[in-house]
Parts: C-alpha cells; structure tokens; sequence
C-alpha cells in the first residue's frame, strides 16, 4: 500500500466519520554501521500513519485507530493493524469493553514478563513495546478490594518478524505464511484472562492468569519451506505475579510468571529497582537509576540491566535513556540510547542507538545476540501530529 | 568570655525572661498562624465537584511563550483530601496523558500517571513530586491541594499587598519529600484568600515567587482564582495558569476518579 493510497483513506474517513480526527504521521530511518550476514541493505526506511478518532459521550467512549506501515525494504514489516476498534461503557463501578484494543500488564521497565495480553510487533522496534490489536470482551469490576479484570480473547494475532531483506533476525528466516497452531481452532481458539489488582498505601500488587495460545511461540523447521523456521504455537497457562513497594524516591519492582504448555512448567523473572535524583547537582534535571535483573528456567544464564534516564525537564520535555545489559555467563554486552525531543507543538524526533559487544570472543557458551552481532544501528524517527 | 555573654551569665533573671516570652510568643504566632491558615482553607471547601480547563503558559527569560492545556477535574473528600484528575491536551505528543492524584491530609498524596502509548500506568514516587511539572515553573506539588494539616505555622504579621491589607504567615512543609524548606504566605484580611506565595528551596534560598489573581466565587462559599503566576527568580523563567469555563456540581462521582478512570483517557 503506498503512502498516497493511505493519505486517501485517511481524508475519506474525516470525510464521513463524526467527531475529530487526528493522528500521527511518522517517518524513521534505520542506519546499520556494518555489513549484514546475507546481503540485506544497511539501511531501510518506513512510513507510518496512525489516524485516530475518540469519541466520548456521557458514560459511552468509541475509540477507533488503525495503524499503516510501509516499509522500502522489507515486505514483512508492511503492516495494516487495527490498534484500537472498541465501544466501552461505563457503569458506576463496573465498565465494559468490546472490541478491539491494547492492555498492558506490569511494573518492571526493561522486560515485561507478565503482558501478555496483545501480541508483539516484532518487526517495529527491538525493545518488543510495540503491540498489535486484539480482539475481546473485556468486562473490568473495581470495588474496595481492588481492580477485577475478565477477559475473553476471541481470536489470535501472530507475531511479526523480519523478512528475507530486514535485519535484526535469526540466521534463519521465520516462515510467517506457515505456523502451527497446537489447538485445532488454531488461530481461531477462544482465550480468558484475569486479571486482580490493588494498592495498599506504598504497596503495589497484582495477580493474573491467561489461559490460550501463547504469544512467544517455539520454533520449528518449517515442513512446507526449506531453511525455515515455522512459530509453533501452544496452547499455555501461565499465572504472574507484579509487586511494586515505594519508599521515598525509590521503588522496589518484580514480575513473576509461571507457564506450562511448552515443554516443562517454568517459572522466569524480572526484578530491580528504579531511584530517582530529583534536581541532581541544584539543575532541575532528575536522573532515574534502574537496575533490573533477570531470570527464566530455559536459559542457562539471564542478562541484568543497568539504565538510567535522564529527564531534562525543559520546554522540549527532553529525555535520554541509555541501557547496559550484560549477561555473565556468555560475556555479552548490549548498549542502548534513546533520546526524545519536542520540536514546537507539532512534532517530535526520537534518536535510538544499540550496540552489541564482545559476540565474535568465543567462550563456549551460547550467545543470545549471535544473530545480531552485525546489527548495531541508529535510528531517527521524527513524528507530525495532525489535528488538534 | 566575650562581653555579649558575660552580660546574659550575670543576669539568669534576665535570660529566664526573655527565653519564656520567646516561648510564649512563638505558641501565640503559631497558633495564630494556623487559625488564619484554617479560615483560608474554608474557601477551598464545598465545591462539590468541578471541571475546568486550563491553559498554562511557560515564559522563557527572553519572553517567548508556549502554551500547554489540560482538562481538569476534581472531586471534594469529606474527612480526606481530595480526588483530582489531569489529562493532557497540548502539546499533541502527551496529548492524552493523565495524572490521578489522591490527596491526603497528612501522608503524602498518591499519584498516577498514565502513558497512552504504552497504555500503561505508573505510580509517581512521592519524593518525585518536588520535580518541575511539565516543563513549567510549577512543581508536582504545587498542583496538590495545599492541605492544612501538612505544614506548621508561624503568624509573622501583617502588610499590604497589592491594594488589601494581609497577614503574613511562615509554613514548614512536614512532608520530608518536600522540595520547599519553607513558604511565605500572605493572606487578606478580607475573605482570607492567599494572594502570594514566596517558596523557599532546600538551602533557604527564595526560589519563586507565586501570585494569585482574578478570584471568582462560586455557591457563596467556593473561591477560585482564575489565574496563578510563578515566577523563578533563579532562572528567570515564569508560568502562568489560567482556569476556564470552571463549573461546580458536575455530578462527578468516585468512579470518574478511579484507577480504571485514569486508563479510559484515550
């Protein structure tokens, strides 16, 4: 679909559709320093546009938001995706949802162990925070004892992946045309999940199950294309747990899940803490400290994260993350920079960086960031929102 | 021995004196303080519910502005502080954002921030609070309701401001995440409305100075002002807030203020 083409449906719907229309246009370049491993390009470039209707009247909201995005590179990273299609109706202590739309589950900042509820986008960023649409009947009860939320998934989203021309992939290609499914709905199969939380003064708590087809599938070679890789699929059920405790400027966070239908049950974990320096060295800049550590059963070793972000505070609402992950076992070292910027009131530019180090030493043990070990990039994304 | 201290060895009458007055007096100011601080905090009472919108303006040292607005809305708890919510409307890039707060009379208020993008909510740790909001001149804080029960006060005197004649009280914020060691308040005689806050950071230093204009009142009992400035003398920069189309009895409830209310903005 070419930009035009959606610029064109874009001005047909805030032709007929009430309300306002506005949205976000988005443009990014991603640049690789080095050459790829099987002859992709060293940079790609790609459009998005994300109109976007809210209309909220009395206890009633319609939310509407498809998303488009065109890749000149790689044809796995086009995507058209209904991000948000839903009707909610507000009651006084009860609310509904029906549609399509995206959930987030967890406290942690650099793994999100318990989100489980939209599939990831893959395909658009590294840091897995982008996700798909998903269809369901969400029926959420909030009393003294907390926030109840049920959910019936009708119906599965698969992951994206790279293709053949894109980078930051396995070796091997995922065969998105042909994955396998455990259950016999397969992408069809009806899922619930649950969902309690609640707050006791500086105490964050909360405890979920999902029961359905699990959206970080295995992988298998493909049986329809040679040198493949299908996602499998499995029918899982996994219960987490989020705990967060606030004292002062810090806060104590962990997230915790348990999942069977792959394999063997197993348990993984992300832990840590987030500190920050209000007004550091009498600026009125504050720097965020985090520090989280990982665990998961299937992995022989898991990496631990240092990040901090600093948050400039000015008219530009300026802020810059970086993020050191190192995995002791294989010796690994990743490296990221974001920084994010305000241009006017329009407009807003995001620069990201990630550099891996250390891959090529060999040590014996299995490096995590093989398959990346030419993919140090940067990328620049400069965003313009229309309408007010 | 110096001469200053001879003088105060020789004459313990003397000292015993005047350190009891020093105390009496300092009880009397205290409570006077705090006598006029409560009869302020009576015309931030009754309101019920109300929503407005504001606009805030953020002036840079050479004069040039830029303008943020929200749409706000609180909720008055009886024996309690109170509810508010806060969503972003400007700039488009936060477009959507909203901050519940639950204010309390004594501990520190609870707060929550929710990020549309990632759909997500994020408690604000409390001492975070101090920080600037929104790029502005304002802090966290200085958008929480200014709870009697959470500072100590000192009755100073009185003055003139502006055309009225006020009394001038200290207050010491007893939350120990607060970023002001103390504030300067003055008060008019007349309705017992503040006029001008002068805030002073952690080394004493007067940071900024807040001023109140354009109070409106509403069922007799509520006063609003329609506009509040903060000027920084540290880095020259002022904030401006104004409140428009401000309407009380809305019909608000708990559950516009509720934690799955924060998450239907956008």
């Amino acid at each position: 679909m070419t930009v035009w083409r959606i610029l064109t449906i874009t001005a047909f719907f805030s032709a007929v559709l009430p309300g306002e229309i506005i949205g976000e246009y988005s443009i990014d370049n991603r640049y690789f320093f080095n050459e790829a491993t099987q002859g992709q390009d060293k940079s790609h470039t790609s459009f998005t546009l994300s109109p976007e209707l809210f209309i909220e009247e009395g206890e009633r909201i319609i939310h509407i938001k498809p998303k488009f995005r065109k890749d000149n590179k790689d044809a796995e990273r086009n995507l058209f995706d209904i991000q948000e299609l839903y009707l909610l109706e507000i009651f006084e202590d009860k609310e509904i949802k029906l549609g399509i739309s995206k959930e987030f589950w967890g406290v942690t900042e650099t793994t999100h162990r318990v989100d489980i509820i939209n599939q990831t986008d893959t395909s658009e960023s590294f840091d897995g925070e982008d996700k798909l649409g998903q269809p369901m009947i969400k029926f959420s009860y909030e009393r003294d004892w907390g926030l109840l939320d049920i959910y019936t998934l009708i119906g599965f989203r698969e992951r994206t992946f790279a293709g053949q021309d894109g980078r930051l992939r396995f070796g091997v290609i995922t065969d998105t045309d042909n994955p396998l499914y455990i259950s016999s709905a397969k992408n069809k199969r009806v899922d619930f999940a649950i969902r309690w939380s609640n707050y006791y003064d500086n105490f964050e708590v909360a405890l979920s199950h999902f029961s359905g087809t699990t959206r970080e599938p295995r992988y298998l070679a493909s049986e329809k294309k040679l040198n493949k890789l299908s996602p499998l699929y499995e029918v899982i059920d996994q219960s987490g747990l989020e705990m967060q405790y606030f004292f002062g400027s810090l806060a104590l966070k962990g997230e915790f899940i348990s999942r069977s239908g792959q394999g063997d049950r197993f348990t993984a974990a992300t832990y840590g803490l987030e500190y920050t320096q209000v007004g550091i060295l009498d600026t009125r800049l504050d720097l965020g400290w985090i520090i989280e550590a990982n665990h998961d059963d299937r992995l022989v070793s898991s990496p631990t994260v240092l990040g901090t972000r600093l948050t400039l505070n000015d008219i530009s609402d300026t802020q810059i993350l970086s993020g050191l992950t190192y995995n002791e076992r294989s010796e690994e070292i990743g490296f990221l920079l974001e920084a994010t910027r305000r241009l006017g009131n329009c407009c807003l530019v995001s620069i990201e960086g990630i550099y891996f180090d250390d891959i090529n030493e060999d040590n014996g043990e299995r490096k995590i960031f093989q398959s990346f070990k030419e993919d140090d990039f940067l990328r620049i994304e400069f965003i313009y929102y229309f309408g007010e | 021995m110096s001469r200053s201290n001879y003088f105060f060895f020789k004459r313990p009458i003397a000292l015993f004196i005047l350190a009891m007055t020093l105390i009496l007096s300092g009880g009397i100011s205290a409570n006077k303080g705090l006598e006029i601080a409560k009869l302020s905090d009576k015309n931030n009472d009754g309101y019920g519910d109300s929503s407005s919108s504001m606009t805030m303006q953020l002036i840079n040292r050479k004069g040039d502005v830029v303008e943020r607005k929200l749409a706000f809305k609180r909720l008055e708890v009886p024996e309690d502080g109170d509810k508010s919510i806060a969503v972003f409307e400007s700039p488009r890039d936060v477009k959507g954002v909203a901050i519940l707060s639950y204010a309390h009379k004594v501990e520190s208020d609870d707060q929550w921030l929710y990020l549309p993008a990632l759909k997500r909510v994020k408690r604000i740790a409390s001492k975070n609070k101090s920080g600037p909001f929104l790029g502005s001149e304002f802090s966290f804080e200085d958008f929480s309701f200014q709870e009697v029960e959470k500072y100590e006060y000192t009755f100073i005197g009185e003055e003139v401001c502006k055309d009225l004649m006020c009394f001038v009280i200290e207050r010491r914020p007893l939350d120990p995440y607060s970023g002001y060691t103390k504030q300067m308040v003055w008060i008019d005689k007349e309705n017992y409305l503040v006029q001008k806050i002068y805030h002073y950071d952690r080394k004493s230093f007067h940071l900024k100075t807040q001023t109140f204009e354009d109070y409106r009142l509403y069922k007799d009992s509520y006063w609003q002002p329609h506009m509040v400035k903060m000027i920084n003398h540290q880095n020259g920069k002022s904030s401006i807030l104004m409140f428009e189309d401000v309407k009380l009895n809305t019909g608000f409830t708990d559950k516009d203020f509720s934690q799955n209310s924060l998450r239907r903005s956008r």
